[in-house]
């Protein structure tokens, strides 16, 4: 389960894509992943690219605010990038806007968000 | 509209069928007796169908559907296929289709329901005429009263065909409403504008949401001005989608800047109590354009000299 | 009232998490076959996967029920979950949205509720719980 999601690391910024469906341990073993992964080196930024997800119930968009919270405990900025449309709309409409996290369109604007969101602390 | 959409759309299968019958009173009897009748109609086919056609050329009206012979010939024989087709003692699905395949026809070619149905009078009254010539009186009133069975159950297919084409229509008509009622258009790099006018209800709400948050994705928008200086009523329901808008728009990483907002609507979204904080907001589009422009990292400048 | 036709049924058991996937699945692949946009589908799928997941969670095992619909004018999507177990206590506050003990229950089914066109719960404490959805199109 550890490793399903690949955790790229590019300087103090973490990539990750996650592709496959986010089954129980597969979520739980991505949190612990990524945390692992914080804590191993010193990361300033996370980028979780959702471009590969057709569907985001309350349990996936839960795992993915905890663990945007989870990172910036540890001094790491969040930012959830390629949401496709259908999916932000079926978040708001469930009552589930995802406030507390940063989002972008696609991974460019990911990186490019997280820049202009560290330049600001 | 294909026969095959008409099938569907009158929900025409072996239950209905047997509805309708029913209703029509068009028994099995019925049917053994219109079969009983083919080789009167072969020999009167040709007759009755040429006299059709001389009323429907005779009028002005009618007479443009048929604009020259080989149109004329054609019906005709279409029309003669049709005739003793009522004399074949079936009324299954398969009929019922041709039925509608020959309605499907005529619609086409925008014969409307008057003049078809005031055909069918005309039908019935060259039929009768023959029946009563051939058949001792017993005999006659009874096939009679079969054959207007079956025209009349071919009218109610004609006149439902009418209806489902007329819906048709009218649902063709409002998807087009539908894309004309959310115009995103694209002002500048990365800048996206929607005017909107009009009412707007909960499904219009749900349109416009869906189609902002896809233009977005397509434009790789980072801002959308939506300006509602043309919505006549701006209330909870209103107000309550402009915000899940913005939350979704959020969600692709750009910015929602709501513009053209009068005082009226000001004090209404206030006094309701409508969180609308996550947006901005502007009273005119100038300032929404301006504001959207900073956002993005730009600004307007006057030219020099 | 145009009635409502059935024209296709298909249950799932959901016993193991892979039935909460399978059947989420089963129903977006027949949304888009049957041409549903991609934000319909989307609230179909989305609602199916909140309501199977919590018949695995909450009851432990259950099963949902597929069916198309057609009316003149409409298709729909059905889709009914069944389960044995322990029912949901104080349903109308919990489909509010708001009560705590059963935060993630109740935002899954309210949530679920505003994604769909109709929507019916019965629950009984201590016997069980079923949940009947239903998307439209218009043809």
């Amino acid at each position: 389960m550890s490793g399903t999601i690949p955790i790229l690391r590019m300087g103090d910024v973490l990539l990750t894509t996650v592709h496959v469906e986010l089954r129980d341990a597969v979520a739980e073993a991505f949190q612990a992943d990524v945390l692992a992964a914080i804590e191993k080196g010193q990361i300033r930024g996370l980028v979780i690219d959702i471009s590969g997800l057709d569907m985001v119930d309350t349990y996936v968009a839960r795992i993915l605010a905890e663990t945007g919270r989870m990172a910036r405990l540890m001094g790491t900025v969040t930012v959830l990038c390629g949401m496709r449309p259908e999916i932000a709309a079926t978040l708001v409409r469930m009552g589930y806007p995802m406030d507390g996290v940063h989002a972008a369109l696609d991974l460019d604007e990911g990186l490019e968000r997280l820049r202009s969101l560290r330049g600001r602390r | 509209m294909s026969h095959r959409r008409y099938m569907k759309s009158l929900n025409m299968d072996e239950a209905e069928l047997r509805s309708r019958r029913a209703f029509c009173g068009l028994t099995d009897d019925d049917l053994e007796r219109l079969r009983s009748l083919r080789g009167f109609a072969e020999q009167h086919t040709t007759g009755i169908v040429n006299a059709f056609y001389d009323l429907l050329l005779a009028h002005e009206q009618t007479r443009k559907f048929f604009p020259d012979d080989a149109a004329i010939r054609r019906v005709k024989r279409m029309q003669s296929e049709y005739f003793l087709a009522l004399f074949e003692g079936r009324c299954d699905l398969a009929y019922v289709e041709d039925r509608l395949r020959v309605g499907a026809a005529h619609e086409r070619i925008g014969l409307a329901p008057k003049w078809y149905l005031a055909a069918y009078a005309k039908y019935l009254e060259l039929l009768g005429d023959q029946v009563h010539a051939s058949f001792p009186r017993e005999e006659a009133i009874p096939l009679y009263v079969s054959v207007t069975k079956i025209v009349f159950f071919d009218i109610t297919l004609a006149i439902d065909t009418y209806i489902a084409a007329n819906m048709d229509t009218v649902q063709r008509h409002q998807a087009a409403l539908r894309e004309l009622s959310t115009p995103v258009i694209r002002v500048h790099d990365r800048i996206l504008l929607l005017p909107l006018v009009g009412a707007i209800d909960s499904v219009r709400a749900q349109q416009i949401m869906d189609t902002v948050l896809t233009r977005i994705v397509e434009e790789k928008a980072r801002c959308i001005i939506i300006d509602i200086a043309g919505v006549p009523v701006v209330d909870t329901k209103v107000a309550d989608s402009l915000v899940k808008t913005t939350a979704s728009v959020r969600l692709l990483g750009a910015q929602t800047i709501l513009t053209g907002i009068s005082a009226q609507v000001a004090r209404t979204i206030v006094q309701l109590g409508v969180d609308i904080s996550p947006m901005h907001t502007c009273s005119r589009l100038q300032e929404g354009i301006e504001l959207a422009l900073d956002l993005v990292g730009k600004t307007i400048t006057e030219k020099r000299g | 009232m145009t009635p409502i036709t059935v024209t296709s049924r298909r249950e799932m058991p959901v016993e193991v998490e892979d039935d909460v996937i399978l059947v989420r699945r089963a129903v977006r692949d027949l949304a888009q076959a049957r041409g549903f946009d991609a934000f319909a589908s989307a609230a179909v799928t989305t609602a199916t996967s909140e309501l199977t997941r919590n018949i695995w969670v909450h009851a432990d095992k259950g099963v949902a029920v597929i069916e198309e619909l057609s009316t003149g004018d409409r298709y729909g999507i059905r889709v009914t979950f069944r389960d044995e177990g322990p029912g949901i206590a104080h349903v109308d506050r919990v489909l509010a949205g708001g009560f705590s003990t059963a935060r993630s229950l109740g935002l899954g089914l309210s949530g679920s509720r505003r994604l769909v066109d109709d929507f019916r719960l019965e629950t009984t404490v201590g016997q069980g719980t079923t949940v009947e959805i239903v998307k439209w199109k218009s043809i």
